[in-house]
């Protein structure tokens, strides 16, 4: 499968702030990549870079084999991809319909039936004027205005922020038709159940590192948590093993997130005489908390 | 490129309407204070004891001297100065503190597309205002029966936009250097305002008196105004040519300064 999206060691700097560190990302084309963090976690710089609105302070990325420190790459990039920004403000001043053949302009490949639809099924009249929207219909239109470009890569920050249940999951199930038709999706979300209904590779971003890189379904099936009671104390070295994320010793009772390697690490929780030993699936926001507060 | 000039047309279409407005006034005030200014100076030059001004048997005699010299040498000039400016406000810092930003920089348009769109409506809009006042100047000179060069107030029109594009351009440098939205903009009118209004004034003194100090070279107004008859001969080159190098200058400093920027 092609790249899509890739960078390597890309960094980002604000003064001595470390916004972005080192991060190596790949994206394969048709797929929906979630890329999680929390506020603040460097999500948002690292699309800005990928569609140059900022400069990279080191390392470089690439969209669709186009440089992104380029300028004039980044145009192509910016021709061939649709972004809906974290902030969907757009001109106040115009109507829905004038921003929408506004942006139309820009996009031969634009969607009239796409367009059509979601101006039905969102509820957005023509003539209104976008400063009369509510938080909840801007957020449509400006939805509507990325996912109507007909683009190969659609990159989406926060989408569902400000929407209410009903639109969440209207927008999920565009998204997942978009994908099916072969559109690549690269989406930033903290909301973690949506993230579960439709990432097919998810992404993990903290304080601008990359804490995880994998394929939803190798997350949910490799991804474990053990625990286990022992008849004598124990201690955390005792478990310095491949796979382990994280070991939470309390007394007898020993608990761990294992990322793989689960059948060696209970065979080497049984050798040191664990009395039980519990394997349970982890759900990804289990998953997500454990990353972060391990780096805490 | 439509669409941009259409975005770029309907976020100053009031304050070029507005233009439009100030200009008539102005044009229209002058006018129709010709023949009470030239009876005053008539009487003025007939008393012994008067307020005797070199200039004044030309305003009284000179239909052409007294538009250029209240018009084009000063207010006309002003009001265009300051519109010049506000219809160089905005572009991509402006958004960034309206939060359109990120909106503009995702459409596949680049930084310095952006830039000269923008600069082409404010020229176009400072273009269509100068034209404007030359409109007014006919219909209200017909009105109080004046007649004058026509040719002359197109040249004049001509100069002062041709010289003009240096405030269009160092505006625009000063809002893409200026963080903050409004602050930006006093900043920017204070910044060029003020130099600009003290060396005219100043500067008309001084030719009045006839000196010519070394600054006088920096008096863009004189160069907008050029001499009140203006020819090939006595058009201020040397003046054009420093204002457009001093254009080009800024714009490239404005567009090397914007690329650098992270938004």
């Amino acid at each position: 499968m092609a790249t899509v999206i890739e960078t390597i060691e890309l960094t980002k700097n604000y003064g001595k702030h470390q916004a972005v560190r080192s991060v190596n990302l790949s994206v394969q084309a048709g797929s929906v990549c979630a890329f999680l963090g929390q506020n603040g976690a460097g999500k948002s710089s690292t699309i800005k870079m990928l569609l140059g609105m900022i400069h990279p302070t080191s390392g470089i990325g690439s969209i669709l084999g186009y440089r992104i420190d380029k300028e004039r790459e980044s145009l192509l990039i910016r021709q061939k991809v649709a972004f809906v920004a974290e902030d969907k403000r757009l001109y106040d001043y115009m109507s829905v319909g004038q921003i929408i053949h506004f942006t139309k302009s820009f996009f031969p490949k634009w969607n009239h039936a796409l367009e059509a639809r979601l101006l039905e099924q969102f509820e957005l009249p023509p003539e209104r004027k976008i400063r009369q929207l509510s938080k909840g219909m801007r957020t449509k239109l400006a939805l509507l205005l990325g996912f109507a470009r007909g683009c190969e890569l659609l990159i989406l920050d926060e989408p569902t922020e400000g929407l209410d249940p009903v639109a969440i999951e209207d927008v999920l199930q565009i998204v997942v038709s978009l994908a099916a038709q072969g559109t690549t999706i690269f989406f930033s979300s903290h909301q973690i159940a949506e993230v579960e209904q439709v990432a097919d590779h998810v992404l993990m971003i903290d304080r601008g590192k990359l804490v995880l890189d994998a394929p939803m379904d190798r997350v949910k099936e490799q991804y474990r948590h053990i625990q286990a009671v022992f008849p004598e104390p124990v201690e955390e070295r005792d478990f310095r093993l491949p796979g382990i994320e994280k070991v939470s010793v309390a007394g007898r009772t020993v608990s761990f997130v294992a990322s793989h390697n689960v059948d060696s690490i209970v065979e080497h929780v049984r050798m040191l005489h664990a009395g039980s030993i519990d394997v349970l699936p982890i759900s990804l926001k289990e998953i997500f908390l454990e990353k972060v507060r391990a780096r805490s | 490129m439509s669409m941009l000039l259409y975005k770029a047309w309907i976020e100053t279409r009031v304050r070029f309407f507005t233009g439009l407005v100030a200009a008539a006034i102005v044009c229209i005030f002058y006018m129709e204070q010709h023949a009470w200014l030239v009876g005053m100076w008539t009487a003025e030059l007939q008393n012994p004891h008067g307020y005797h001004m070199k200039w004044m048997p030309l305003g009284i005699h000179e239909y052409g001297w007294y538009l250029w010299h209240y018009l084009y040498d000063n207010y006309l000039q002003q009001v265009w100065a300051l519109f010049a400016i506000l219809f160089a406000f905005g572009g991509l810092i402006r958004e960034r503190n309206g939060g359109t930003v990120l909106f503009s920089l995702g459409l596949p348009v680049s930084r310095r597309r952006w830039l000269f769109t923008r600069l082409a409506v404010a020229l176009l809009e400072s273009i269509g205002l100068s034209l404007f006042a030359v409109l007014v100047i006919v219909i209200g000179s017909a009105a109080i029966h004046q007649t004058y060069s026509l040719s002359q107030m197109l040249l004049h029109t001509a100069l002062m936009v041709a010289a003009g594009v240096f405030m269009i351009a160092c505006g625009n440098l000063c809002y893409t250097l200026f963080p903050g939205n409004y602050l930006g903009l006093i900043l920017t009118l204070v910044l060029l305002g003020a130099p600009y209004l003290w060396l005219q004034t100043y500067m008309q003194h001084m030719r009045y008196l006839g000196r010519t100090p070394w600054f006088g070279h920096l008096d863009f107004a004189h160069a907008m105004a050029g001499p009140w008859q203006i020819s090939w001969t006595t058009a201020p080159w040397m003046a054009l040519l420093v204002a457009w190098t001093l254009t080009a200058f800024l714009l490239v400093a404005t567009v090397a300064h914007g690329d650098r920027l992270d938004y």
